[in-house]
C-alpha cells in the first residue's frame, strides 16, 4: 500500500504518466528507485525487480547451457549514465539434465544511475527490458518501463518499504571473495580452481559450486566435486567448448553453504582466479577420474579395493605390523603345513573382521548423521596417543624388554603378539587399525564409492580392501613352494626380531608427530611422559618374582603409572585440533586491527564504566564471521560510527578452542561462532545480534545509543 | 614426514566431499569437434530409415528442433532456416531436421504433424528425423533448440553450436547476425578449416524425456 502511494506521489510529481510495472504471463517486473528525489551528479541505485511465477525461472548473466540473461537497454535524460547490471548470486537448475543458472521466485537486478551534474528538472529513466522465463517451456518476454524522478538540491530516500527491497537485494549480491584464488591446468587441459581459504573445516562447508561468469572457458554441464582441504577449496572443473585459450583471469561466483551452530547459511563470493602456470593439478588418476566422470561399477570398485588393499602392505604405517608378521612367520617356518595355513587364515579373518566392523561403524554413523569421513578415528588425538603407546609397547616387546606370558593382559598388543591362532587374528586387527591413516589418496575413488553406496556395497568394497591387505600372507601360508624360500629358523630370528623393534619405534615417533599436529607442543610432553610411565610399569613388573608383599606393591605402583599414562589422554581432550590450528599459521588468523582482545574482565570493566561495548566472537575458519566483518563490521561507515559512538570493540578469537570464550558461548546457549553481543551504555544485559549482520543493522543499533543516554 | 600426513587429511575431507557433492547428472557430454561424429540411426517422417554411416562422403547438417520454441520460430518466421536448408540442398549437403522433443513434451511431433509443419513453413530439409526419445539429441549433447551440428564427408564433427551470433528471440536480429552455420558450411565445402568450430548455442532448453537424466 505504502509503495503504491509512493508510486502515485512520484507519478503526480512528474507530469508524464510513467509506467514502472509490467505484468506479463509469467513475471511481474517493476522498476524501482532507491531515491525519491535525485541530486544532480550524485549516483543512485535503481532495480528491476522480477517476481517470477512459482516454478519458473529467469536467467543469470551466464545462463548456463540454455537460456538467456535478462537485458536492459536504457534511454536516459541527456548526460545521464547507467552502469551494467549488478546480479544477485545465481541458483543452479537442472532441467532434464541441462544445467541452467538463474533465479526463481524473486530477483532484483541492481543498476547504478549517475544523473548529469547539470540536471535541471526531472530525470527520466526509460528502459526496455527483455528476459527469457522458463519452466519446462521457455517464453521470451519484454517490457517498457519509465520512471520520472524529480531533482532537488539533496537526494531524498524512497519510502522504507522500497529501501528494504534494496537492502535485501544487496544482501543477495555476492561479496568480493575474502580469499585469493588461482587456477591451474592439468595435463588434459582441464582447469582446477583453488580458492585459498585456509583453515576451513570440511564438515561445516557444503554445496560448494563455482558459477563461471561467462559461457566458454568452463563446461557448465560438468558436475563439480569440490573438496575442502587445509589449503582451501579445490574445485576441479572441465574445460569448456570455446576454442579460445583459457583466460588469464577466470571470473565467477563461488557459492557455498556453511553450517553454523544456529543453522545453515548460504554465502556467495565473486572471485577472479588468475592462471597460475606453476599450479599443475595432478591429472586425476584413472581411479579418481572414474568416480568423478562416470559412475564406476561395483565390480570395478571391488577390483580397485583389492588392489588398494594390496598396496596398503607397502605403506609406511603398516610396515611395523609387517615386521611383526614377518617375525611370526620366521618363528613358524619349519612348523607344519597345517599350522602355517591356520595362521594365514586367522590373520585374514582378523583383517576381514576389522574391516567389517569398520563398515558397520561407517554405516551406523551414516544412518545417524547422514555423512561420514574416512579415518575419522585419526582426527582424535586420544586415538593417536593410544596408538603411539601401542607401537612403543610392541617395540619394547620386540627389543626383548619383556616377554609376553607375563601378566600383561588387557593390552591389545598382548593379544597380537601371543603365539598361535588368536595372535594371528589380532595381528590382522592391528594391521587394519594402523592401516587406516594410510588409505592413500589413490584409494579415494574406491573409498568415496564405498561411503556413498548402499550398505551392502559399502561392506563389499571394504571387505575387498581387507582381502587385498591380507592377500600376501594368505598366499604365502597356503603355498608350500613359497614357504620353501624362507630361511631355516635359527639364531638370526632373534636378531631379526630385535631389529624389527626399530621400525616400531619409528612409527611411535610418527604417531607422536601426528599428535603434535592435532594438539600442539604439549602433546609431546604427555605422550613421552606417558611412555616413560609405561616403560617404568613394565620394569616394575619384571623385577623379581614370587608372591610377596613387594610384588603387590610393585604391581600397585605399575598400575598407577599406567593409569597416569592413560590419564594423559584426558588432558588432550581439552584441546582438540581444528584445521586452523594444524595448518593455519598467522596468515589464517583473526585480525585484531582496531579491536581489543576479549576477556570477561575487560568486558565487565567497560560495561561498568557505562561505555557501549560490542563483542565479536569469531574464528579463522568461520566463513560467516568473515563475511560479516567485511560487509558490516569493517566498512568505513561502520568503523566511523563505532568511533563516534565511543564503542569499546572486543574480539574473541575461537579459532583454537578457548575455555573462557567457550564458557561465554555456553552461558548464552550457543554452540559456536559467530556470536555478536552489544551492550548499550548502562545496560544490565547484552543484546544478542543476529548471525548475519548488515551495515544498516549495526548502524541502527549504534543510533540507539544517544536515546539510551537521554 | 609432513608429506605422510597431508594426503591423509585431504583424503578424509575429499571423500566426504565426494559423498556430499550435489549430483548434477548429465552423463553424456557433448562430443568434441574434430572427432568422429556420434553414430545414429533414426526414422524420418516418411518412414525412411537414416543412418549416419550411410551418409559417408556427404556433408551433413543436424538441426535439433522444437517448432514451438520461440527461438526456433524466430528462424522460421524470418525464413532464415528455410533459406539455409535450400542453399545447403543446392550444394549437395544433407540437411536433417531432428524433432528432438520427447513424447509428451513441447515440440514433440508425429510423422503427419512433421510433414504438415514442413509444408506450412515451406521448409526444405532432406528429411525430418523423429527422435521421440531424444536419443540423437543426447548422443550429440544438444542442450537447446535450435542446436546445430555439421559433419564433414569423412564423418568428422566440424561444427557445433548456435545457428547465428545474436542470442535473441527477435527476428529482426537475423540480418545483423553472423550466420555461423552458413559460414562454416561454406568453409567445409571449400575444403578449408572452420574458423568458429564451437559457438554458444542459444534457445529453449531441449525437452528431454522426464524420467531419464
Amino acid at each position: 500500500m505504502v509503495r503504491l502511494l509512493a508510486l502515485l506521489l512520484v507519478m503526480l510529481a512528474s507530469s508524464a504518466a510513467a509506467q514502472s510495472v509490467v505484468t506479463t504471463d509469467n513475471v511481474r517486473s517493476e522498476l524501482v528507485s532507491e531515491v525519491a528525489t535525485v541530486k544532480p551528479g550524485e549516483p543512485f541505485w535503481v532495480g528491476l525487480r522480477q517476481t517470477i511465477r512459482p516454478k519458473w525461472h529467469t536467467y543469470w548473466k551466464n545462463p548456463g547451457e540454455s537460456g538467456l540473461p535478462t537485458e536492459i537497454s536504457w534511454k536516459l535524460s541527456e548526460g545521464a549514465k547507467a552502469d551494467p547490471i549488478v546480479w544477485p548470486a545465481p541458483t543452479l537448475f537442472d532441467i532434464g539434465g541441462v544445467t541452467n543458472y538463474g533465479f526463481k521466485d524473486e530477483a532484483m537486478l541492481l543498476v547504478r544511475i549517475t544523473p548529469p551534474a547539470d540536471l535541471a528538472g526531472p530525470l527520466t529513466l526509460a528502459a526496455e527490458a527483455n528476459w527469457l522465463v522458463c519452466e519446462d517451456v521457455c517464453i521470451p518476454e519484454e517490457g517498457k518501463f519509465e520512471l520520472v524522478l524529480p531533482s532537488g538540491t539533496a537526494a531524498t530516500p524512497a519510502p522504507p518499504v522500497t529501501r528494504t527491497l534494496f537492502e535485501q537485494a544487496r544482501r543477495a549480491v555476492p561479496t568480493p571473495s575474502p580469499w585469493p584464488a588461482r587456477y591451474g591446468l592439468s595435463r588434459t587441459g582441464d582447469p582446477t580452481l583453488l580458492v585459498e581459504a585456509r583453515g576451513l573445516k570440511a564438515d561445516t562447508v557444503s554445496a560448494v559450486y563455482f558459477f563461471p561468469a561467462e559461457w566458454g572457458p568452463v563446461a557448465t554441464m560438468a558436475r563439480q566435486n569440490a573438496t575442502v582441504t587445509a589449503e582451501g577449496i579445490r574445485i576441479p572443473l572441465k574445460k569448456g567448448d570455446a576454442k579460445t585459450a583459457l583466460p588469464a583471469e577466470l571470473a565467477g561466483t563461488l557459492v557455498l553453504t556453511e553450517k553454523t551452530a544456529d543453522g545453515s547459511i548460504r554465502q556467495a563470493f565473486d572471485l577472479s582466479a588468475r592462471l597460475d602456470p606453476a599450479f599443475a593439478p595432478a591429472a586425476t588418476t584413472s581411479l579418481a577420474n572414474a568416480v568423478g566422470a562416470e559412475e564406476i561399477s561395483l565390480l570395478q570398485a571391488l577390483l580397485f579395493a583389492v588392489l588398494g588393499g594390496l598396496i596398503l602392505n607397502l605403506m609406511p604405517c603398516v610396515f611395523p605390523v609387517l615386521a611383526m608378521k614377518a617375525a611370526a612367520f620366521a618363528r613358524l617356518a619349519g612348523h607344519g603345513q597345517g599350522e602355517m595355513r591356520r595362521d594365514g587364515l586367522a590373520y585374514t579373518a582378523g583383517v576381514l573382521a576389522s574391516f567389517a566392523a569398520m563398515a558397520g561403524i561407517v554405516i551406523a554413523i551414516r544412518s545417524a548423521v547422514g555423512e561420514v569421513n574416512w579415518g575419522f578415528q585419526f582426527q582424535s588425538p586420544i586415538f593417536s596417543l593410544l596408538i603411539a603407546y601401542l607401537f612403543f609397547v610392541i617395540g619394547l616387546n620386540l627389543s626383548g624388554v619383556f616377554e609376553v606370558g607375563n601378566r600383561l593382559a588387557g593390552v591389545g598388543q598382548g593379544l597380537a603378539s601371543r603365539g598361535g591362532t588368536t595372535g594371528a587374528f589380532f595381528t590382522g586387527v592391528l594391521a587394519v587399525i594402523v592401516a587406516t591413516p594410510c588409505t592413500a589418496p589413490f584409494m579415494a575413488a574406491a573409498l568415496g564409492f564405498a561411503l556413498s553406496q548402499p550398505a551392502p556395497a559399502t561392506v563389499a568394497v571394504l571387505l575387498a580392501m581387507g582381502l587385498g591387505l591380507a592377500l600376501p600372507y594368505l598366499a604365502l601360508s597356503m603355498t608350500p613352494a613359497l614357504q620353501r624360500l624362507m630361511p631355516r629358523p635359527g639364531a638370526w630370528m632373534d636378531r631379526l626380531r630385535q631389529f624389527l623393534a626399530f621400525p616400531m619405534y619409528a612409527s611411535a615417533v610418527w604417531m607422536i608427530w601426528v599428535l603434535t599436529q592435532q594438539t600442539g607442543a604439549d602433546g609431546v610432553l604427555y605422550a613421552l611422559g606417558g611412555m616413560i610411565l609405561i616403560a617404568f610399569a613394565i620394569w616394575l613388573l619384571r623385577i623379581g618374582s614370587g608372591v610377596s608383599a613387594g610384588t603387590w606393591l610393585r604391581r600397585g605402583v605399575a598400575a598407577a603409572a599406567v593409569l597416569l599414562a592413560f590419564g594423559a589422554t584426558l588432558k588432550l581432550d581439552d584441546s582438540p585440533a581444528t584445521a586452523a590450528s594444524t595448518s593455519g599459521g598467522p596468515a589464517a588468523g583473526v585480525s585484531f586491527d582496531g579491536w581489543e582482545r576479549f576477556s570477561r574482565a575487560r568486558m565487565a570493566e567497560a560495561v561498568a564504566a557505562g561505555k557501549p561495548v560490542f563483542v565479536d566472537f569469531t574464528a579463522a575458519w568461520c566463513i560467516t564471521c568473515l563475511v560479516n566483518e567485511r560487509v558490516a563490521l569493517e566498512t568505513p561507515t561502520t568503523r566511523k560510527a563505532f568511533e563516534q559512538a565511543g564503542v569499546v570493540k572486543l574480539k574473541g578469537d575461537w579459532t583454537s578452542r578457548d575455555a573462557e570464550i567457550t564458557g561465554v558461548l555456553k552461558e548464552l546457549g550457543r554452540a559456536g561462532v559467530p556470536l555478536y553481543l552489544f551492550w548499550p551504555p548502562g545496560a544490565d544485559r547484552p543484546k544478542i545480534l543476529p548471525q548475519v549482520l548488515t551495515e544498516s543493522l549495526i548502524l541502527s543499533e549504534l543510533s540507539s545509543i544517544p536515546q539510551a543516554k537521554r | 614426514m609432513s608429506k605422510l600426513n597431508v594426503p591423509r587429511r585431504s583424503l578424509l575431507l575429499g571423500s566426504a566431499a565426494i559423498a556430499l557433492a550435489p549430483s548434477v547428472a548429465f552423463a553424456s557430454s557433448s562430443p568434441d569437434v574434430g572427432k568422429p561424429a556420434p553414430q545414429f540411426t533414426a526414422v524420418d517422417s516418411n518412414g525412411k530409415t537414416w543412418s549416419l554411416a550411410d551418409l559417408k562422403g556427404k556433408v551433413v547438417v543436424l538441426e535439433m528442433t522444437n517448432h514451438d520454441c520461440p527461438y526456433v520460430r524466430k528462424h522460421y518466421t524470418s525464413r532464415n532456416m528455410q533459406d539455409q536448408q535450400r542453399e545447403a540442398a543446392a550444394k549437395g549437403v544433407v540437411w536433417l531436421t531432428v524433432a528432438a522433443s520427447a513424447v509428451g513434451e513441447q515440440g514433440h511431433v508425429t510423422a503427419t504433424q512433421a510433414n504438415d509443419l514442413t509444408r506450412s513453413r515451406d521448409a526444405a530439409p532432406a528429411a525430418v528425423l523423429l527422435d521421440p526419445q531424444s536419443k540423437v539429441a543426447r548422443a550429440y549433447g544438444a542442450t537447446v533448440t535450435p542446436h546445430m551440428y555439421i559433419i564433414d564427408a569423412k564423418g568428422t564433427l566440424v561444427y557445433k553450436g548456435g545457428i547465428d551470433s545474436i542470442p535473441s528471440s527477435s527476428a529482426s536480429d537475423v540480418p545483423k547476425a553472423t550466420q555461423y552455420v552458413r559460414v562454416a558450411l561454406d568453409q567445409v565445402l571449400a575444403g578449408k578449416q572452420v574458423t568458429d568450430t564451437s559457438t554458444r548455442a542459444y534457445g529453449c532448453t531441449l525437452k528431454y524425456p522426464k524420467t531419464s537424466t
